[in-house]
């Protein structure tokens, strides 16, 4: 596989674009992670539609001002999706990862990667990547229901299914995206605030 | 507290594995264990599998480390099958809920573990390489592997210095709690991957040449033995579906 030294003129993936794509995958996971976590308690799974895709918007944005060659947000979707689901998430999300990059990707070379309208855009479609970790409470329900019981128990089951009745599923996959695009605007709100002036933009 | 990832050197004593198997074992405790794939009929499937990372960690001379996490996991195993039946209410379901997220999360955490302290970086590519993975994939999530410990240290000295000035759930500044801690966060994490990136680039990662490698990794004995075992278990579960 070549690899250009110099990566600025030709719009291949250089290793410090690699590099960039790992290091905002690390981060935007741990920020994740810690809303994602309260998806032990069952109330909260459905919040996790709505809590991750707004906290996420913060790096997800500072990532959007690093990239400008196709294929990095695709990579970066396609990763989470993975971790994902080597973290026990179903393997949903590693297709739903995949195409969420993919169409944010898309969005974003409609505006040259550089329209801030455009990138808003890209932080909701991007953070429907979320659903995937939702999708089996509605794709195979009964069987992933039966797994849940064989840990957790019934009451625990009857519980979690209350929360998560069938017609939640439009329902969060739109959350996903409008809470995406919120997140978006408070991402851009703290590049403003904070990062260019720290001077990471 | 220094904590690494992806080890400097490679395994020295055990069961020496190559980093495929070591993949493999992860992608089956992730679907069997905790994709729970099967159901009920493959239950008792899940403690024959759980207990390959033990057997691991205890040649490989984390004895006390394989110690801990058999006693943790028969414990939430046992409480999950005597008090799974009996049990209702709210307080009971709490035991119940976290006894079972560590027979369902713990395997698997294991497992990552192990093939994270065992594989340094080298081997880990080679292995991709074998598989014909692109380096657009290979590089990014070796990177994962090498900086989520940072990250985490990062965030942990972040707390440490907002706990100094009294800024926490329980003290100042609750609404800008997140505010406070993210964004430096996010800052610091920034800034040591540029300086990764550029060190990386020192070495030559960016070169137009094909990147080589002088690891030695390839199948042994036990490598067939954990490979036969999976195959079975595959092979058990389509029989039964």
């Amino acid at each position: 596989m070549d690899m250009n030294v110099t990566q600025a003129e030709a719009g291949r993936l250089g290793g410090k674009d690699l590099i960039t794509i790992g290091v905002y995958t690390v981060i935007y996971i741990v920020i994740i992670s810690v809303f994602g976590a309260l998806g032990f308690i069952p109330i909260f799974i459905p919040l996790t539609a709505v809590f991750c895709p707004l906290v996420g918007g913060i790096p997800f944005m500072l990532y959007l001002t690093k990239t400008k060659k196709f294929g990095m947000i695709t990579i970066m979707g396609t990763l989470i999706g993975v971790i994902m689901f080597v973290m026990g998430m179903g393997y949903w999300i590693a297709i739903v990862g995949f195409i969420s990059g993919l169409i944010a990707d898309l969005v974003m070379k409609a505006g040259n990667y550089s329209s801030a309208k455009l990138s808003v855009l890209a932080c909701g479609f991007f953070s429907m990547w979320d659903f995937g970790n939702l999708m089996p409470f509605f794709v195979g329900r009964e069987a992933y229901l039966a797994t849940l019981e064989e840990n957790y128990g019934a009451e625990y089951v009857a519980n979690l299914s209350s929360y998560m009745p069938m017609w939640m599923m439009p329902v969060l996959l739109a959350a996903t995206f409008i809470f995406g695009i919120l997140g978006g605007l408070l991402g851009r709100a703290m590049c403003k605030k904070h990062f260019e002036r720290a001077g990471i933009v | 507290m220094q904590r690494e990832f992806m080890s400097r050197e490679g395994q020295i004593k055990g069961l020496i594995l190559d980093p495929r198997t070591k993949l493999l074992l992860i992608l089956m405790i992730s679907v069997f264990v905790l994709g729970g794939a099967g159901g009920l009929k493959l239950f008792i499937l899940r403690p024959i599998l759980s207990f390959i990372p033990f057997v691991m960690l205890v040649t490989s001379g984390r004895v006390g480390q394989g110690m801990l996490y058999a006693l943790a996991y028969s414990t939430c195993y046992f409480a999950q099958i005597v008090l799974l039946p009996e049990m209702t209410g709210m307080g009971s379901a709490f035991i119940l809920i976290m006894s079972g997220a560590f027979c369902r999360f713990l395997p698997g955490f294991v497992t990552a573990y192990f093939f994270v302290s065992t594989t340094t970086v080298s081997e880990f590519m080679a292995a991709m390489e074998r598989m014909h993975i692109p380096d657009k994939i290979t590089i990014p999530l070796s990177v994962v592997f090498r900086f989520t410990p940072t990250v985490m240290e990062e965030a942990n000295a972040i707390g440490d210095a907002m706990k100094m000035r009294g800024i926490g759930i329980f003290g100042r500044k609750r609404k800008k709690l997140f505010e406070y801690r993210i964004i430096p966060m996010i800052t610091c994490s920034a800034k040591i991957g540029d300086n990764l990136s550029q060190a990386a680039l020192t070495r030559g990662l960016g070169a137009p040449v094909k990147r080589t490698n002088i690891c030695n990794i390839g199948f042994g004995f036990w490598d067939a033995v954990i490979i036969c075992i999976c195959i079975l278990v595959v092979v058990w579960s389509i029989a039964y579906m």
